[in-house]
């Protein structure tokens, strides 16, 4: 697998612990790893017991971990749009911008921009400084949107900088100061804000794409619905030109199993794990099986055999 | 016929070239014109920034904000205006009558 490794899926499938496990591996092998997640629902935390939060923490040797905190990340931008406009705006409606920004602060959207942008930060700023980067993501839906959004931001800013230009020139046009406008263009600050905020999107979607840096995993169960949404999800993602080589089938029974119930099950799994055959044969396929204990840093090791051979 | 006076000939004729100038001049009607598209065109560019604001959900609002310090001297005059367009009707009549 390349340098960044996202792993997705449905809820509940074992990202966590296929992630967890997978970057174990990576430490194992002397990679200096760090795991990411994005789902604002933390679960690292939970499999190595201990805090993490938004700062890089060290669970052991090589490996570092973060949980990004969407409201913490868009506080952040917000106090710092707080602090860069005293020096911009008149003082008298300090009070009522502020007012403003703290109810954007809080609005639905705002929370994944934020993930995102913390995500991208992450990446650009740390890539020297590991040998891979693993994210754990949250399930599918929030991660098809996160993935999206350069795309789709990309375009609504390019759509914004072309508005502002015209209506700039507009003005040109009617003042006749023609040279005292050029260089207020040239000055504007919304377009240079404008502009700056568009590289960013270039420059994530770039990353997101780029097959020889980027790897994205999809884990699943031997389960009718896990298998019918990383079908929509592969196919979604081909669309963005983010392909899938490898999932992760996790939780398989035992070969052996007794009773009725159980023997049932196993039957209905055989079916499932014929499809998935069938349907992503041209991906590569690491099977875990379902273990009898919760899943802790003592068992990471265990499930991370799966793993073996893989770079 | 009296004399007119040179003194009120000058003042007629001056007052002649006024009007004729507001009545013809294409130019100040044009650049007033554009003045208008200019405005327009400023609070569409802010609707597409700030739509949240009227309730219109922005897939970038997040990232708007930052300009907000430098707009937010336009954003209550642009509010009020946006708020009072009644009728794309009445609006775009008005472009052409006044």
């Amino acid at each position: 697998m390349n340098k960044l490794v996202f792993f997705g899926g449905k809820g509940g499938v074992g990202k966590t612990t296929a992630s967890s496990a997978y970057a174990y591996h990576c430490t194992e092998k002397g990679e200096k790893t760090l795991l990411v997640s994005t789902d604002p629902a933390h679960s690292l935390c939970d499999i190595f017991e201990r805090k993490i939060g938004s700062r890089i923490t060290e669970i052991k040797e090589n490996l570092y971990a973060f949980e990004i905190d969407p409201e913490e990340e868009s506080k952040k931008y917000i106090n710092n749009i707080k602090k860069n406009m005293k020096d911009v705006v008149s003082p008298i409606i300090v009070k009522e911008i502020e007012r403003q920004l703290d109810a954007a602060a809080v609005s639905p959207g705002s929370d994944e921009s934020a993930v995102f942008d913390k995500l991208m930060e992450i990446i650009i700023d740390y890539q020297k400084d590991y040998d891979r980067i693993i994210i754990d993501t949250a399930p599918t839906g929030h991660t098809l949107r996160l993935l999206s959004l350069p795309e789709l931001l990309g375009g609504w800013m390019d759509k914004l900088i072309e508005k502002r230009k015209k209506a700039m020139e507009l003005y040109e046009m009617a003042t006749r100061e023609d040279k005292k406008m050029e260089s207020i263009i040239k000055k504007d600050p919304v377009l240079s804000k404008l502009n700056e905020r568009k590289r960013k999107m270039e420059k994530a979607r770039e990353i997101l794409t780029d097959g020889d840096l980027v790897s994205f995993v999809f884990v699943l169960n031997p389960e009718k619905l896990p298998i019918d949404e990383t079908k929509k999800a592969v196919t979604t993602l081909g669309k963005y030109n983010i392909h899938i080589k490898e999932l992760i089938i996790n939780r398989i029974l035992p070969i052996k199993t007794e009773g009725k119930f159980w023997e049932n099950r196993k039957k209905l799994e055989d079916k499932y794990m014929k499809e998935i055959e069938d349907v992503f044969s041209n991906k590569r396929l690491i099977k875990i099986p379902l273990i009898d204990e919760d899943v802790k840093m003592e068992n990471l090791k265990h499930i991370s055999k799966y793993f073996e051979g893989m770079n | 016929m009296r004399v007119i006076k040179l003194k009120n000939k000058r003042e007629l004729i001056d007052n002649l070239k006024e009007f004729l100038k507001s009545a013809f001049d294409f130019k100040e009607n044009s650049r007033q014109r554009i003045r208008k598209e200019a405005y327009d065109e400023m609070d569409n560019f802010m609707l597409l920034c700030f739509g949240d604001l009227l309730g219109i959900p922005v897939p970038t609002a997040y990232y708007t904000l930052e300009l907000l310090p430098y707009l937010a001297e336009d954003l209550e005059g642009w509010e009020r205006r946006i708020m009072a367009r009644e009728s794309i009707y009445g609006d775009r009549w008005g472009d052409f009558c006044c």
